[in-house]
């Protein structure tokens, strides 16, 4: 099936333009690749491996290196819209907003979750793709019954009856359909002359109907090619191809036009655009879909271009900038100026290879004080090989392997610009465990001494909205810059105490359906003595804030997606009660209420009992307010648990 | 006085522009900025400076009145020398950059020729212990409205000022190297807003002799381009020095002077509404004396070295604008080591977000940030280094492309049995396909510092991005690129994911256009110009990530903005305009 996998459209505009592969929307999720195959096809890619040592290379047959030897990570695909939707400010106010949305992982995104999925997720096609069960306008908010703000004037999310986490619009996809000019047997042997040169390989499988007669494949079953480029009495040997058949004594038909040759149908990326319309127009989300995968992944992320429903008169393309990526591409970093931009009715799939962990974002880069300030932007972080270690394993060991590959290895003495030093301190003793959770240990970065141990992690972005400017945004242009004033100060698009509110919060669209807008609570569970990775990134278009800690000590760990230590190997991590942060930064935070004590000598309390609330707020005292009401604005609660329950976003504090 | 109202309403240069800046944008010329600067001479060097107003020119078409420093005189020497039609106005923002070597002796005239009612000025120097005293002689119009030293020179808050017509004269011994600002010391909420800031670069004294002796070759370019392959353009040096510090660990092979600021035209226009008003009073007369409300500030302008995009792009001394010399548009080879020197001197914090790689920050104010041994750097590595009112730093940035999991220049394995790098190895005959990696220690084919392809990642070599092939480049990589149909591109797209002439060359149009080939998919760039066929380089925005500043007076693009090209070593790097 090797032409299958090379398909990127329906078979007739292929085979009518043979120069270039028309296409609009399509999605991208290869089960395999030169860096991750699967010889076996026994699905290895859909899940992440234990990381127990570098990654062995050797020289391929086509000349370049192929791994060879444990080989690490896996492969995510993800889809998002680009479109416009519209949220709920904590004042009430509905807000227009040019927005990403959901394509793929709804149920997990809804959850406040990454949307990001290995390749067998990706590609499972929703209700096992029956025709009579679409996808609703709305979805998943559709179908978990979600409704506008109830009596106690607070939004009711419904059931978390939509589960399903594969890519909106996929569905099987035939390849190749050719017409038959002849087709006659000789012996088992059956040869078929087409109308158009043969696009079937040997070995591929073929279906053949529209013969009306005993030549049309069985039902359910498919022939196998045996040759292709067969000579013939009427065409080209191209155009002529052959297969076994059990059945034999056929005989020759000159076909007037209606039988053809098809392959079988696969799931190929290849989508339903009715799907992707019903689900993707309006179903803006702030934050946009949140990203997140494993150093060493291959990343297939889709935006497809939906259109604004609601600014017909704009054009927009979009684009998705990856923030930070380290040594990027051009041609993957979403600058308009310098790349290609994704117009209305298109797709297009970005690919990276997982850089060094970190906390990252991203965002479209089109137009940027307009698109930013209107929404589009959204999380992303990638978490390190550390995480992988088997249990048991020296995390020092463990980031000693990574000097194995030349790719994950840190050199500061030859690269000025890597962060992973071997600590100075030498091998402390700190091996691979389980956290608080009872799950493996995870870190913020490949530290190699636990100093960035957490077990509870939460992506914190923060934003601002000028309501002004929104409007302006879904009425008419011309904005104004110089003027812009955020009125409304988000984290995780929503402001408090809306950013308190469990489950995702939905926002009527002007299709008069529920949408699920802000998915994203900001509610920082913390077990008891625990440590919380705050994942904070501040993509304002208009000014520095500054997030404070109330009680529980900031152990900043890392700056711009690189660990806080010196080309030594010594730590620069620091304590402190407040960060702040500009438009495109972004840092990682661990709030530490390990302290047992109480912290002063003879008292009888301690410092961060289970039960206590502390709040995360900012000091930019204009910003607690939600546009006219002077109360809310950018703060959120702390909570210390007995136990929370599950590892994830939003979790359960007990 | 109608005739400076009218400047500022109708400049120069015509409004149009504000309609048309992208077509503008289109027609840049593959331009370049190095650090340009000016001397004062050796050991004791002396700076003869002016602080006067003029007009900026901004890409809205608007002439915006300001106060700046210049020349008063011709300096001693322009630094870098190679650079074409150097000058100093006597009113320029930024100011001069100041360059001295550390351990001088420097010595700064400023003879304060601003409007008689814009009143003192002076210069602070932070990070200096400054000795200051009225120059010895005194302009005449000085002498005439002020009689004392004391009232020529006065002790101002901060520092001794200039009165109007008067020259102080400020001396210091250029203790620390790096990169510092300059500003003025006199109501500096209207007088830096203005205009009036500049910077000092004080080159190491000691530079290692690793920097020395190994880079000026450090990363082959000059070899390459003298093995004869680009015969008589030779790639010059444009470095200030070898290092940027008396330390091996500060070694660079390009470097950029960014100075980031904002302007009110509000208070502008209230500048030169009063200075006209006020024309012809008597210096230190009551009354002779400006009343500018600074605040509520509401910027409109965000200026990189005085300039918004495009205009900042465009050569460094361009004729079109006579009071903003300076440009931005870096450009490097993979591997060179870029020393970025940064100020803030505005009154607003700005992230200054560099696409494509992160930035060691070296030092801030000209100090060394280093390990407890000092020993090896520690100055923290980020993708938004913020510029600080204030506060200058150095950083260093590289790019190489490692790790992307393709081959970046697009090369492809020889056919089978065919001889590596002769034209029979491939079928269009290009040798440029099938150049060997050798990785060294790092990963990198660094060992012939004569090769095209020097400073390519190994790991990728000969890897394919493209599922299908993309030219003559090979297929079977992960992704499908795509339908040139549907997309949008812009004025610095090089067309293929690869880099360089010869690679777009191998994924264009020759091979397609005699091929069947149904995946010749060539996203044709929509311009020649921005970034040529002779170049095709890889195109990152360096640029405010306030987004909200890189606009022009509400208008987008604009403000602080700016295109950076890593580039093949085919092309060559000339910052000499």
């Amino acid at each position: 099936m090797k032409k299958l996998s090379q398909v990127c459209c329906s078979v007739f505009l292929c085979i009518a333009t043979t120069v270039v592969c028309a296409q609009s929307f399509r999605v991208q999720c290869p089960s395999n690749t030169i860096t991750h195959p699967d010889p076996n096809n026994a699905g290895v890619n859909n899940s992440e491996p234990t990381y127990s040592g570098p990654t062995n290379f050797s020289a391929g047959s086509n000349g370049y290196l192929v791994p060879s030897g444990n080989v690490n990570g896996a492969i995510k695909c993800q889809q998002v819209s680009g479109g416009d939707g519209y949220a709920t400010m904590a004042d009430g106010t509905q807000t227009f907003m040019f927005s990403f949305g959901p394509l793929s992982g709804l149920a997990d995104i809804a959850a406040g979750l990454p949307g990001t999925q290995f390749p067998n997720i990706f590609n499972t096609l929703y209700a096992s793709y029956n025709p009579h069960t679409p996808l609703q306008p709305g979805d998943p908010a559709t179908t978990d019954g979600a409704t506008d703000y109830g009596s106690g004037g607070t939004y009711q999310v419904g059931s978390s009856a939509f589960t399903w986490n594969g890519a909106v619009g996929e569905v099987p996809d035939v390849p190749y359909v050719a017409t038959i000019y002849d087709i006659s047997e000789s012996g088992n042997t059956v040869t078929v002359v087409l109308n158009t040169q043969v696009p079937f390989s040997v070995g591929d499988q073929v279906i053949i109907s529209g013969t009306g007669t005993a030549y049309d494949s069985p039902a359910g079953q498919a022939f196998t090619v045996t040759a292709v480029g067969v000579n013939n009495t009427f065409f080209a040997s191209n155009f002529a191809f052959q297969y076994y058949n059990s059945k034999t004594g056929l005989a020759e038909i000159n076909e007037p036009g209606n039988a053809t040759a098809a392959s079988l149908p696969v799931v190929d990326g290849h989508v339903d655009p009715r799907q992707i319309m019903d689900v993707g127009v309006m179903n803006g989300n702030i934050p946009a879909p949140l990203v997140a995968f494993d150093e060493d992944d291959e990343l297939f992320l889709t935006l497809t271009n939906v259109g604004m429903l609601m600014r017909p008169d704009l054009f927009e393309q979009h684009t998705i900038h990856f923030h930070g990526y380290p040594n990027a591409s051009s041609f993957y970093d979403g600058v308009p100026d310098a790349s290609v931009a994704i117009n209305i009715g298109g797709s297009f799939t970005y690919y990276y290879l997982a850089p060094d962990a970190g906390t990252y974002f991203w965002h479209c880069h089109i137009t940027p004080p307009e698109h930013l300030q209107m929404g589009m932007v959204g999380q992303l972080y990638v978490r390190p090989r550390q995480n992988r270690l088997p249990s048991g394993t020296s995390l020092y060991t463990g980031l000693s392997w990574q000097q194995g590959d030349l790719r994950t290895a840190c050199n500061p003495n030859t690269d000025i610009l890597c962060s992973t030093t071997l600590p100075a301190a030498g091998d402390n003793g700190a091996v691979q465990g389980k956290d608080k959770l009872n799950s493996p240990q995870k870190y913020v970065y490949n530290d190699g001494d636990g100093s960035t141990a957490y077990d509870v992690e939460y992506p914190l972005q923060i934003h601002g909205f000028d309501p002004n400017f929104h409007f302006v945004g879904m009425t008419f242009n011309p904005e104004a810059f110089v003027d812009m004033k955020d009125k409304y100060f988000l984290l995780n698009g929503r402001s408090y105490p809306d950013t308190v509110t469990p489950g995702p919060q939905a926002t009527q669209s002007s299709d008069g359906r529920m949408h699920y807008s802000q998915p994203m609570p900001s509610i920082i569970n913390i077990p008891y003595q625990g440590k919380a990775a705050l994942r904070i990134a501040d993509l304002s278009v208009s000014e520095y804030t500054t997030l404070a800690s109330l009680g529980i000590p900031m152990k900043v760990v890392g700056w711009n997606a690189k660990l806080l230590r010196d080309q030594e190997g010594n730590n620069t991590e620091y304590y402190t009660n407040s960060i702040t942060l500009g438009g495109g930064e972004s840092l990682d935070v661990i709030l530490d209420a390990s302290d047992a004590s109480c912290g002063f000598a003879g008292c009888a309390a301690q410092l961060y009992p289970a039960g206590s609330v502390f709040y995360l707020y900012t000091p930019n005292l204009d910003h607690l307010s939600n546009d006219a009401e002077n109360f809310g604005g950018l703060m959120t609660e702390v909570h210390i648990c007995n136990s929370v329950t599950s590892s994830t976003y939003g979790n359960q504090c007990n | 006085m109608s005739q400076m109202n009218t400047k500022y309403a109708i400049s120069n240069r015509p409004v149009l522009k504000l309609l048309v800046t992208l077509v503008v944008l289109l027609a840049i010329p593959a331009t370049f900025a190095a650090t340009p600067g000016i001397t004062g001479g050796s050991k004791t060097p002396v700076f003869n400076l002016t602080a006067q107003d003029a007009y900026l020119n901004q890409p809205d078409g608007q002439g915006v009145y300001s106060w700046g420093y210049g020349c008063n005189g011709s300096p001693s020497a322009f630094l870098p020398a190679a650079i074409a039609n150097a000058t100093c106005p006597t009113m320029q923002v930024p100011g001069p950059t100041l360059i001295v070597t550390e351990g001088d002796m420097v010595t700064v005239n400023l003879t304060n020729n601003l409007p008689a009612a814009a009143g003192n000025t002076s210069i602070l120097f932070p990070g200096f212990q400054v000795m200051a005293a009225a120059a010895s002689v005194q302009p005449a119009n000085c002498t005439a409205n002020f009689a004392t030293a004391a009232s020529q020179t006065p002790q101002g808050l901060l520092v001794v000022e200039a009165a109007p017509g008067c020259t102080v004269s400020y001396t210091f011994t250029a203790s620390t190297p790096g990169t510092h600002a300059y500003y003025s010391g006199t109501q500096g909420d209207l007088q830096i807003e203005m205009g009036l800031y500049g910077a000092l670069i004080i080159l190491p004294a000691n530079p290692p002799a690793a920097c020395d002796s190994t880079n000026t070759n450090l990363y082959g370019q000059q070899d390459w381009a003298t093995a004869n392959h680009i015969p008589g353009a030779p790639e010059k040096d444009f470095r200030l020095a070898h290092a940027a510090y008396d330390h091996a660990k500060t070694c660079y092979d390009r470097e950029y002077l960014f100075q980031w600021a904002e302007m009110d035209p509000n208070i502008h226009k209230a500048a030169v509404a009063q200075v006209t008003a006020k024309s012809g009073c008597t210096p230190g007369a009551p009354g002779c004396s400006l009343n500018i409300a600074t605040e509520p500030y509401h910027p409109a302008y965000f200026v990189i070295n005085g300039r918004s995009m495009p205009d900042l792009m465009d050569p460094n001394y361009a004729a079109e604008y006579p009071h903003q010399p300076y440009n931005g548009n870096p450009h490097m080879h993979p591997g060179e080591r870029t020393l970025i020197r940064t100020i803030g001197q505005g009154r607003w914090q700005h992230p200054f977000h560099e696409h494509a790689n992160h930035v060691r920050i070296l030092a801030r104010d000209g100090n060394l940030i280093l390990t407890p041994d000092a020993q090896a750097l520690a100055g923290i590595l980020m993708f938004d280094t913020d510029t600080t009112p204030g506060d200058a730093f150095d950083g260093i940035f590289y790019f190489t492309a490692r790790g992307l999991n393709w081959d970046a220049y697009g090369h492809h394995a020889p056919a089978p049995g065919t001889t590596p790098g002769t034209g029979a190895s491939d079928p269009y005959g290009d040798t440029l396909a099938t150049l060997p990696c050798i990785p060294d220690a790092n990963g990198y084919n660094t060992g012939n510092p004569a090769a095209l392809n020097y400073y390519e990642w190994c790991q990728d070599h000969n890897k394919p991005v493209q599922k299908a092939p993309f030219g003559d480049v090979e297929a079977g990589g992960p992704a499908t690129l795509p339908d040139p149909n549907i997309f949008t591109n812009g004025a610095w797209y090089g067309g293929t994911p690869y880099f360089g002439p010869d690679a777009t060359l191998r994924a264009g149009n020759p091979n397609c256009a005699s091929t069947t080939n149904a995946n010749c998919t060539l996203l044709q760039p929509s311009n020649i110009q921005a970034n040529p066929a002779n170049e095709r380089g890889w195109a990152f925005m360096w640029h405010s990530h306030n987004e909200r500043e890189i606009t022009t007076n509400n208008v987008f693009p604009g403000g602080m903005l700016m295109m950076m090209l890593v580039d093949s070593r085919e092309f060559v790097i000339d910052e000499s305009n």
